[in-house]
């Protein structure tokens, strides 16, 4: 059984999810301007860009954990207008079809590795605690963690924690997965075992959206690849193309930093 | 021995009294924690008046006014209502502060991933938050707790006949050197009380330290 699959349970449908004219500020200072970005189901877009670009605040409207002044979120049937009143349904249907994953992993410290990925499951879909546990178990297994099960995320490393946050995502059957520079606190050698179930995830079919400077990552995993500087996307397209012959100077010189350094 | 006894008389009402207004404070402040760091302004300050406002007047003069000052139709406060009542709501305000220190204290990125995960508010509160700043503020609310025993004997002011109350009225009654003894006593009898409460907050402290984070 494949990541993706284990991922579905019953198969949850490849989602895509479309955004557009999302605008957010922070009082007089603009962090996101008028971005639109449509994800096709079963694709992976890579999101890079120097830091204070807005890739994290723009990932991080995608579900909502900032709330956009203006634009429209499309995913699953639901359109979503996040500069106005959003229902609560159509907020608890938004975050049940976006899984996601921080760079600072946030496992629950009071809880196991087992009962970090069940607890969620048992709230959200309503599974009972032996299905829960049993699909946890499953998705540690997958992960390469199954004798971390009964530890605290405290007694695991770094790259084991994002492992664990990864299938506590995953354990709720979502439609589309965001990282958020899921390597970034890590050491590079430790950061690989991360990046390797990702890949697994990516090849299996999961929509994913992942801001990271793993520029390796991006070439290899992502099928389209998004620039984002000021506040905005100066460039989209095939990584590899974008990487062997970026049009704007932008972009030029931020690949020019990150790949021959 | 005579002195002993007479303070040992005081030592049940002490304890009600502390009791009590502990669970009055445990229970009463959550709302009040909660209203402390609500996103809603109004929520926010009338929580944070009430809290400074009841910190800011001393324990005697609360009680001295919830005992004499309250007059509802027939009903007025008998002495121990009025302590009870008093240290109560000062422990709520008091405790209140404590628990909104502790809910700070948890990190950003849990609420966050709680929320990305699609765990209700009160999911993410209860479930989520609530265990992480209860770790974080155990030894403050024991410290607390030591605290407010000790305050109790505020309440002899009120007569309540705790054992404070009982020493004065065992020296009054000896005005010889014996007179002292009992100030001795009730002094050895609150530190005999306290120190349990140090200890079990501190084995209880290090065993959610080693079960969490080591």
């Amino acid at each position: 059984m494949t990541l993706a699959q284990i991922a579905d349970g019953q198969l949850a449908p490849r989602l895509g999810i479309k955004l557009d004219n999302i605008s957010k500020r922070y009082g007089d200072h603009v962090v996101l301007d008028d971005v639109s970005l449509h994800v096709e189901p079963g694709t992976v877009t890579a999101l890079i860009g120097p830091s204070g670009a807005g890739k994290s605040t723009f990932l991080r409207c995608i579900n909502l954990l900032e709330r956009p002044d203006s634009g429209t979120i499309q995913v699953a049937q639901h359109t979503i207008q996040p500069g106005k009143d959003v229902n609560s349904r159509d907020l608890a249907a938004l975050r049940r079809t976006v899984g996601m994953v921080f760079q600072s992993f946030n496992l629950f410290p009071h809880m196991s590795a087992l009962k970090n990925i069940s607890f969620p499951q048992q709230k959200v879909l309503g599974r009972s605690k032996e299905e829960a546990d049993e699909r946890s178990m499953q998705l540690l297994e997958r992960v390469g963690l199954k004798d971390k099960a009964h530890q605290h995320p405290s007694r695991c490393s770094g790259g084991q924690q994002q492992r664990i946050a990864i299938a506590r995502a995953l354990a709720l059957n979502p439609g589309i997965m965001l990282f958020d520079e899921p390597t970034s606190a890590l050491d590079p050698e430790v950061g690989l075992e991360v990046l390797a179930v990702m890949r697994e995830l990516a090849a299996d079919g999961m929509t994913m959206i992942v801001v990271t400077h793993e520029m390796q990552f991006a070439r290899d995993v992502s099928d389209t690849l998004v620039v984002m500087a000021d506040c905005r996307i100066i460039e989209q397209g095939d990584p590899r193309a974008i990487m062997s012959d970026p049009q704007e100077t932008r972009t030029r010189r931020f690949l020019r930093a990150v790949l021959e350094r | 021995m005579d002195a002993l006894s007479a303070v040992l008389q005081g030592l049940p009402m002490t304890i009600t009294l502390t009791l009590s207004a502990f669970a009055i404070g445990i229970v009463g402040a959550i709302p009040v924690a909660v209203g402390l760091s609500s996103p809603k302004l109004p929520i926010r300050l009338a929580s944070r008046l009430f809290v400074d406002f009841v910190r800011g007047v001393p324990i005697i003069v609360w009680l001295f006014l919830l005992k004499f000052g309250i007059q509802i139709g027939t009903f007025k406060f008998n002495p121990v209502g009025a302590a009870i009542v008093g240290l109560g709501v000062v422990s709520v305000a008091y405790l209140a502060e404590i628990y909104r220190g502790g809910l700070q204290a948890v990190p950003r990125g849990q609420g966050e991933a709680a929320d990305a995960l699609g765990l209700t508010r009160g999911t993410a509160f209860y479930s989520i938050m609530v265990p992480q700043a209860f770790r974080i503020v155990s030894p403050s609310i024991a410290t607390y707790l030591t605290g407010l025993l000790k305050d109790s004997s505020i309440a002899s002011t009120i007569i309540v006949t705790e054992m404070v109350f009982q020493s004065q009225a065992f020296a009054r009654q000896h005005p010889t050197v014996e007179g002292i003894l009992p100030y001795i006593l009730v002094g050895v009898i609150y530190i005999a009380l306290s120190l349990p409460v140090a200890y079990i907050s501190r084995r209880l402290d290090s065993r959610m330290r080693k079960a969490v984070y080591a």
